[in-house]
């Protein structure tokens, strides 16, 4: 079976360039993964400096060892080697003419020279090529200063250009696509790198980017008029070398020397992904992917890259109070607080807090230290989990194979998720693996489309026994593998058999464990999750229905898992959060507070990591910092809490889990940990196993901010438009 | 004789004092007009303004207007209607009274001052949309 792109199918057949390209593909995980081989290190010279690299290093490669970067277009480190912008090449010494640094392997005693009159010229020449083919619109181009061809212009082309309109017949011009609502399309601008192809290929999983026609005359775009989205569509736009691929919701918006970043978290999903935040004028105006190697490479999810427009949208600008006629109305902090105040004071201990699926760590804390000194107890989440005790051992809610620990496994079963729109880029991994390390993947749920090809072996829960007692096909290939894994989806361990369920796979896992690899995996949906389980947070609302509260905090919680009428008819709801939405539209007093972008605060994701976000923007209208309001709120219900600063703060939460404050470090679950002792009954009752995102549209609005997002909103009508059009194509081939 | 004394200048003085209608009323006249002069009365129009004019005094300043008392301190020059405007500032000399052939035609708006920094003064509104869009409680999905 051919499951990379031709690159590497060729490889398997024979050419050596290939081969050896191929093998750059793969990361040094892979590479850490096969055996240790004697270090058989040839020596290369790059412009007479000595450098000892492993045989099968490209040109370009033993150059950057050393630190000489080399012009590239089409090079990439994570995608396979195309070699056709030229823009790499050197002049070897005794080669008669110059090599395609990014292609070539290096052989023993080749002397490099990258700034030789001859390169030097290549170099001109290339560039004078594109630039001859490449419109001079810099001015009205969005990549404008962030340009790859604008910046290798400057420092590796000619002064002049030997091209001369001489009959007016104008430039190339391409007529321009139109992929969809996120990625724009100028392609008069495409330098035919193939970085968009090879990306939607290799790493997305859809080959629905490719080239027609050749020489002057080739185009890049999708074969028929076709929508052009994935949950990584994005991607692309960071990609192109050139200003072909634009973003769309930022098209004419800002230059980037106008704007100021800030490294932060993503929270849209568990992954904890890291991004920069471009801000001006105290506006969000796009997000980006920050590189981490250990959580999302330098890819990110649509839904995260997108998604911030919602966040001007649907705000929560000033604190609100129910009026008797049963309106909310907008008040002073003074006298929302004292309201929420005296109801907190009135409901003698019956309080209780639920944390949504944005809450920081930070006010969650905040929130269970107020809650407590009030003698309240009731504490949960709105995700569900386990009954029992099973946030008490942490392996029991983490993604212990850890996310760049996925691909290096070689058998996974997928129970009940979706990984690719519930973590868009933990399904990058799996399809990694399975590209390049031969992962085997099945899956128990629905038939879903996970952009590799993987064994549905059903969606009946019962199939999970089968599994796990050994006597299902699938079970030989865990079982034999080196590293296994399995992956529960969170939403299904919501079930009332959930318990028996995480029971079976857990005492399965003790047994498929090996030393140094822990193959059980929850994968959580929401940013909060894992950070909530750690400082103490029970899973699951009905303990809410059980405790009857006569106050009730919302935190963010906005997933419309809670109604009114579940709660008793005195109740006061009190909504902390920064949209308007499930959670404020039930509150009697709604306390203004930050979205991601606007607060320092600690997120741990899926694997057990903590990160922070950094404020780009202050909060707008009179909204403030979660854990402030519950700080100032705890000073007029006569209940301080201890702290008064963020340091302060952060020193409680090293008290409670010291790894919340370890951030940016992965905290694993102590190995031995996982106890299948979590269930009181192992009896998984049948019924079908289903995910809650099954197509695309499902994927773009989950949250708070992506419901109030117009992006998101447009994303999903195209993708609605796409198939009517499909359908009705189909109903006419028929 | 007299002008080399300034008898002369104080019999004006006796005159202005005289036709303000005394001591106080030249006060009040002083205080209000910062300035004292006596001229013939070329007209009133219907905002009660009165319109002066005395040659005695250089070009320029032998016209003036005393605004009605009812505008207390706040006068100022854009309550001069358009049709006396010409002759105060000296774009002809016929003032509306006796100048027959003006057009009088029912559409001519009335004549309306300058309201800015009054609460009736115009503000124009914003066209560009807020930044940060606020949750509206009423608003149903």
């Amino acid at each position: 079976m051919i499951r990379a792109p031709l690159v590497k199918a060729l490889g398997a057949l024979g050419s050596p360039t290939h081969q050896i390209a191929s093998r750059a593909v793969r990361t040094s995980a892979i590479v850490a993964q096969t055996p240790a081989k004697a270090p058989d290190t040839i020596e290369v010279f790059v412009d007479d400096i000595p450098v000892q690299v492993l045989p099968g290093t490209t040109v370009l490669q033993a150059a950057a060892q050393i630190g000489v970067e080399i012009p590239r277009f089409c090079y990439h480190e994570r995608l396979a080697v195309a070699g056709n912008c030229r823009m790499c090449l050197v002049e070897v010494e005794k080669s008669p003419k110059p090599v395609a640094a990014c292609a070539m392997p290096v052989m023993k005693g080749w002397r490099i020279k990258t700034n030789s009159e001859m390169t030097r010229k290549a170099r001109e020449g290339v560039m004078e090529f594109l630039l001859m083919n490449h419109p001079l619109d810099c001015p009205i181009c969005d990549q404008g200063g962030e340009c790859d061809l604008q910046d290798q212009a400057m420092a590796f082309g000619s002064d002049r250009s030997r091209f001369t309109d001489i009959n007016y017949t104008g430039k190339r011009a391409v007529e321009d696509k139109d992929i969809g609502p996120l990625v724009k399309t100028i392609m008069t601008r495409c330098i035919h790198c193939t970085r968009c192809i090879r990306f939607a290929s290799e790493i997305a999983g859809v080959d629905d980017l490719g080239t027609t026609g050749r020489g002057n005359d080739m185009q890049i775009g999708t074969y028929v008029e076709k929508l052009f989205l994935t949950e990584l569509s994005g991607n692309v736009i960071d990609l192109c070398p050139v200003g072909a691929l634009t973003n769309k919701p930022y098209s004419f918006v800002a230059r980037p020397w106008e704007i100021r970043k800030v490294s932060s978290i993503d929270v849209l999903d568990a992954v904890g992904s890291n991004i920069v935040i471009s801000t001006r004028t105290n506006e969000v105006l796009r997000i980006l992917p920050r590189e981490n190697e250990d959580v999302n490479e330098e890819w990110l999810a649509d839904k995260s890259r997108f998604a911030c427009d919602g966040l001007k949208r649907q705000r929560l600008v000033a604190p609100m109070v129910r009026m008797p006629n049963g309106e909310l109305q907008a008040v002073e902090w003074e006298s929302a607080l004292i309201a929420v105040a005296k109801a907190l004071q009135k409901a003698n201990g019956q309080i209780a807090g639920v944390a949504g699926q944005l809450a920081d760590v930070e006010a969650m804390v905040a929130l269970k230290d107020l809650i407590n000194r009030l003698e309240g107890e009731t504490l949960v989440t709105e995700q569900d989990f386990i009954k029992g005790s099973g946030t008490d051992v942490r392996a029991n809610y983490l993604l212990n194979s850890n996310i760049a620990g996925l691909e290096e496994a070689d058998a996974v079963l997928l129970v009940g998720t979706n990984p690719r729109y519930e973590a868009p880029l933990v399904n990058t991994r799996l399809r990694k693996a399975y590209v390049h390390n031969e992962l085997q993947i099945a899956s128990i749920g629905p038939k879903i489309d996970l952009s590799y090809s993987h064994d549905n072996l059903g969606s009946d829960a019962s199939l999970i026994k089968d599994v796990c007692s050994g006597s299902h096909a699938f079970s030989k290939v865990l079982e034999g593998a080196k590293k296994p894994a399995i992956i529960i989806g969170a939403d299904i361990l919501e079930r009332s058999d959930g318990a028996a369920i995480h029971a079976t796979i857990a005492e399965y896992c003790e047994k498929l464990k090996k030393p140094d690899w822990n193959p059980f995996n929850v994968l959580q949906n929401n940013a909060a999750q894992v950070g909530a389980y750690d400082v103490g947070y029970q899973p699951g609302l009905q303990r809410i229905n059980q405790a009857q509260p006569k106050v009730l905090v919302l935190l963010n919680a906005d997933a419309g898992k809670l109604t009114r009428e579940q709660l008793p008819k005195d109740c006061f709801v009190v909504y902390i959060g920064s949209h308007g939405d499930n959670g404020a539209s039930i509150a009697d007093a709604v306390l203004p507070g930050a979205a991601y972008t606007e607060k320092q605060a600690t997120y741990v994701n899926t694997e057990g990591r903590a990160q922070q976000t950094l404020p780009g923007v202050s909060p707008p209208g009179m909204a403030r910092e979660d854990w402030k309001i519950l700080r100032a709120l705890s000073e007029v219900t006569g209940t301080p809490l201890g702290y008064d600063t963020l340091d302060e703060l952060r020193t409680r939460l090293e008290d409670i889990a010291p790894h919340l404050t370890r951030l940016g470090k992965l905290e694993k679950a102590s190995f031995n940990e996982l106890s299948p002792k979590t269930a009181t009954s192992k009896s998984i009752s049948g019924g079908a196993i289903d995910v809650k995102q099954k197509e695309l549209r499902e994927y773009f609005m989950t949250d708070a901010i992506s419901r109030a997002s117009p992006t998101m909103a447009k994303c999903i009508s195209a993708v609605n438009k796409q198939q009517r059009q499909d359908e009705a194509k189909q109903s006419v081939a028929i | 004789m007299t002008k080399y004394l300034g008898i002369n200048r104080l019999s004006k003085l006796f005159q202005i004092i005289q036709e303000a209608g005394g001591l106080k009323q030249t006060y009040l006249k002083l205080y209000r007009n910062d300035d004292l002069k006596i001229g013939t009365l070329v007209g009133i129009d219907k905002y009660g303004n009165k319109y002066f004019e005395n040659p005695y005094y250089f070009y320029g300043r032998n016209r003036w207007i005393e605004f009605p008392q009812h505008v207390g301190m706040d006068y100022d020059g854009s309550q001069i209607p358009a049709e006396w405007y010409g002759w105060m500032h000296y774009k002809t000399d016929l003032p509306p009274t006796r100048d027959g052939c003006r057009p009088k035609y029912k559409w001519i708006a009335d004549h309306s001052e300058n309201l800015s920094g009054t609460k009736e003064s115009y503000m124009p509104y914003s066209t560009t949309p807020p930044k940060v869009e606020a949750w509206d409680p009423k608003a149903k999905k």
